[in-house]
């Protein structure tokens, strides 16, 4: 029926001859906005967040020698070792030569015994990302499962249920489920070891039995929230008109589950995503102990016990910039799947 | 083509939250090309009605007794597959504050596809061309511009020309247009107005049209239904309800429209030409 | 809003639950048993008579540690909501008054504070700060404060905004005024609302920090601990972690509850909830119904 453009006198159209650069510029607008925003909300907080961590560690009255020599260490031996590790030199010498290893990669080296951290730290990392990673992919499959079906079911038995439980998982700290997984599947019952960490290049089966526990414990925190979120956000999205108007249209309830209302409703739960991401690595200091893991929760427990300030530092350091990097990532992601939920509409 | 587009006979609708009857006993008729107004204070059941007609009554709301012929099929058998299917491609609406009527995340253009795609199965690339078409037909300038939108960018009018545009592209038989141009500035109203005109003359396409502006009314339709309270307090041609009502109601609702300049409509020459 | 809470049989349950926990919380030491630190020779005996909870690996008896032990956490807990309150509270109400500047400085010092994690930066306070509890729910209390900071500001503003404070300031009403009247009412039942999550946060927190054995030197019994040396000998006693988990899962399922009720009540009603679900179940029987009937027809 284009023989209505036709019929129809159009008044002006003035078809810019530049319709298609205007076009391609309005999408290059949008793609550097959606990064350049995130990107700049990322640069203070780590800058501040760094500079906090510096000071802490900058003001406490700790000293190598207390970790090395504990109470044997004399006033004398304290200056000797302080002076050595650079400790009485100004304090913005310090700051602005410790920043600038920072973003070299250098995190300082350990008081305990002089590795450097970035090293101690990097070689725990791969046993953490796994427990966490596994742990993300549990809370974001299973609560956007749950979430979707209470959504689609809501006010029904099957929502009520799925609402209960969720409620009642979201209240157990991951060092409690990972305690009551342990005595129940490892010493209960024998399913699972119950403890220590086989990296994946000894097999894909041995690998998951060890991680299956601490991910499944450091996740469940996740799954309720996303379930909780994305029932609200998908519940939430119905009512909106836009739903209303795909209906009249004649759009099937698929279509309008899929392409419009998953869009819009899980936006929030994918910001909420970026804030839960610190539980994560939180919770890894317990269930690390929990599972004799020897990863990066662990080392941070030890060093605060030790009082070896550039490792917590370091620590304190790799958490923001896996916090904000994560949260950037999700950001931008946001900004692609549902520009009006990053809008905050 | 059947003789009517839509017969709605005795249509009574409970509310059962305030449970008060929200529509009591409405009945009119529209054909092909025909325009029917239908006009009310907020709250005399316009709404309630057009959602009736729609089979997209909000919760709580019950159709308690009445027909509504759609096309010769009895609405109230209507599975909600059935009602899917002929949404949008036999009966479509366009609704008050465009924006909120467009998925925010996506670009207008391509809800407007997705439409086409969907009701009259065209392939992407000849959607996306016959999309670019209707939002011409629409007046709309730099089509292919607009088209990659997000709905926040745009002003009201230009929504709610796409929204005629969305809802006129699998050709429906009768569009219904609740307070359309109410929220938007007098001379976009003019524009939309006229293209409601200008599509129920080409298209043959039936219009019911919902306002509480009688203006809007007078210059688009023939015949005009008031309501009030839920029922219908009077009824028929344009000329007769607003030269010479018979109910008080009328008369009230006309006598408070003369500020708007609505004396050049109750005149018939001036009508005549208005209209042509 | 008080009325409807009280009408709310969840109100009661978990407010019983709560007291009785802040009741142990400051009396615990007093009400055990036995001497928590007094070992025995019956070591890692089960629940019984003389010891309700059985005793650990070394003849002490588990109810005795596990009461005396209470006062750590749930006082932690306290702590830690309180200082989260004020901290997040104070600049909260502030900011809408204080302009532009201060909002800024403070959304971007909260921006810092979300991006840490809990326990990563207790436990790093403890290193820097000194081997203490209250230093831990110190730095604890800090980062739960954006979550009071944003509600009391949302509150706030919404009032401040408001067209009756507006005449009434016109009127000479002070701000202090405004505050005590308009704001403090509306903000209550949201911050109850969060005091009641970081509590249980906080109590979680103090359990996990115990854990790993940060802030409370052994012997002295704490929930935390006991866990601790619980999963040592998890293969003579599986049941043992039990008793202190019981605990604090009770602790932070009552304050849950307790959310959720504040948010019940100051709330939408239950009514529409019933309506909607007699009619959709009346609709679905319409068209069954229907349905047969035209199958009739057709047949």
């Amino acid at each position: 029926m284009s023989a209505e453009a036709e019929i129809l006198p159009i008044p002006h159209v003035a078809r810019a001859a530049s319709a298609g650069s205007s076009v391609a510029l309005l999408r290059l607008r949008r793609v550097a906005i959606a990064v350049a925003r995130p990107v700049g909300v990322f640069v203070p907080v780590f800058l501040f967040a760094t500079f906090i961590t510096f000071l802490l560690g900058a003001v406490t009255g700790l000293s190598p020698a207390y970790v090395q020599l504990g109470d044997a260490a004399t006033p004398a031996a304290v200056a000797r070792l302080n002076h050595q590790w650079g400790l009485d030199q100004p304090f913005f010498v310090r700051y602005w030569s410790w920043f600038s290893a920072l973003l070299h990669g250098d995190l300082g080296k350990s008081w305990s015994n002089g590795v450097s951290v970035s090293e101690l730290i990097g070689q725990r990392m791969t046993i953490s990302l796994s427990a966490a990673g596994l742990a993300l992919i549990i809370g974001i499959v299973l609560g956007a499962l749950l979430g979707i079906l209470a959504a689609l079911t809501a006010s029904s038995l099957l929502d009520r249920l799925i609402t209960s439980f969720v409620s009642f998982i979201s209240v157990l700290p991951p060092f409690v489920v990972g305690i009551a997984l342990v005595a129940v599947l490892a010493v209960g019952l024998h399913w699972l070891p119950s403890a220590g960490y086989v990296p994946i290049s000894a097999g894909f089966g041995p690998w998951l039995s060890h991680i299956l526990m601490p991910a499944l414990a450091l996740s469940l925190e996740t799954v309720a929230a996303i379930a909780r979120q994305l029932r609200a956000g998908l519940v939430g999205a119905y009512q909106q008109n836009y739903v209303l108007g795909a209906r009249v249209r004649g759009l099937g309830p698929r279509r309008i589950f899929f392409v419009h209302v998953l869009r819009n409703g899980a936006g929030p739960s994918l910001a909420l995503l970026g804030l839960h991401f610190p539980n994560l690595l939180g919770g890894a200091v317990v269930t690390e102990t929990i599972f004799a893991l020897s990863g990066f929760g662990v080392f941070a427990s030890q060093s605060a016990l030790r009082g070896d300030v550039p490792a917590v530092q370091g620590i304190l350091v790799v958490s923001i910039v896996l916090v904000v990097g994560f949260n950037l990532l999700v950001n931008i992601l946001l900004n692609r799947i549902a520009p009006a939920a990053a809008r905050g509409i | 083509m059947p003789e009517t587009v839509l017969t709605v006979d005795e249509l009574t609708v409970h509310n059962h939250f305030t449970d008060v009857p929200a529509v009591t006993g409405v009945s009119f008729a529209v054909g092909p090309g025909q325009v029917i107004g239908i006009v009310g204070e907020s709250g005399s059941g316009k709404t309630i009605t057009c959602r009736a007609l729609l089979g997209l009554l909000p919760e709580l709301f019950e159709i308690t007794a009445g027909s509504i012929r759609l096309l010769g099929r009895d609405t109230a058998l209507l599975t909600e597959k059935e009602w899917t299917a002929l949404r949008g491609s036999s009966i479509s609406a366009v609704f008050q504050d465009p924006a909120s009527y467009l998925n925010p995340s996506i670009p207008v253009g391509r809800q407007l596809e997705e439409v086409l795609r969907i009701k009259t199965g065209l392939p992407r690339k000849a959607a996306r061309a016959r999309a670019l078409d209707l939002l011409t037909a629409v007046h709309i300038r730099d089509a292919e511009y607009v088209y990659q939108q997000f709905p926040h960018e745009l002003s009201g009018g230009m929504l709610q020309r796409i929204l005629i545009a969305i809802a006129i592209a699998p050709e429906p038989a009768i569009l219904i247009a609740d307070e359309a141009t109410t929220a938007l500035d007098v001379t976009v109203q003019a524009e939309i107005i006229d293209l409601l005109a200008d599509l129920t003359r080409r298209l043959g396409l039936a219009l019911i049209v919902v306002s509480h502006d009688l203006a809007v009314v007078a210059q688009l339709c023939q015949r005009i239904i008031v309501l009030r309270g839920g029922t219908v307090v009077e009824q028929g041609t344009v000329e007769q309800v607003l030269f010479s009502p018979q109910h008080e109601y009328t008369r009230l609702l006309i006598d408070e429209h003369h500020r708007f300049g609505l004396d050049r409509f109750l005149t018939a020459s001036d009508r005549a030409e208005a209209r042509a | 809003m008080l009325p409807r809470l009280i009408r709310l049989p969840a109100f009661w349950v978990a407010s019983g639950i709560l007291l009785l926990i802040l009741f142990l919380g400051v009396f615990g030491h007093a009400l055990a048993p036995l001497d928590p630190l007094k070992g025995s020779p019956a070591v890692l005996a089960s629940p019984s008579a003389a010891h309700p909870f059985g005793t650990d690996y070394l003849g002490r008896d588990v109810l005795s540690r596990v009461l005396a032990g209470a006062p750590v956490s749930v006082l932690g807990a306290v702590e830690v909501a309180g200082i989260a309150l004020v901290c997040g509270t104070v600049p909260g109400l502030l900011s809408v008054y204080l302009g532009r500047a201060f909002e800024w400085l403070t959304l971007r010092i909260i921006d810092t504070l979300i991006a840490l994690p809990f326990l990563v930066f207790a436990v790093a306070m403890t290193a820097l700060l000194g081997n203490g509890i209250s230093q831990a729910m110190l730095s604890v209390g800090l980062l739960l404060a954006p979550v009071f900071y944003r509600v009391s500001r949302a509150a706030a503003l919404q009032v401040s905004s408001s067209q009756y404070v507006e005449a009434a300031t016109l009127a000479g009403a002070s701000a202090a005024w405004v505050l005590r009247r308009h704001i403090l009412p509306k903000v209550l039942a949201p911050l109850g609302i969060a005091a009641a999550g970081a509590a249980g946060t906080g109590l979680v927190i103090v359990a996990s920090l115990t854990f790993l054995g940060i802030g409370v030197q052994p012997p002295a019994p704490t929930w935390g601990g006991l866990l601790a040396s619980d999963l040592g000998y998890l293969d003579y006693q599986p049941y043992a972690p039990a008793f202190p988990i019981a605990l604090i899962v009770l602790t932070v399922v009552a304050l849950n509850l307790l959310a959720d009720v504040l948010r019940d009540a100051s709330g939408q009603s239950g009514q529409v909830l019933l309506k909607k679900r007699a009619l959709r179940k009346a609709a679905k029987k319409k068209r069954r119904v229907l349905a047969i009937t035209r199958a009739v027809q057709e047949g």
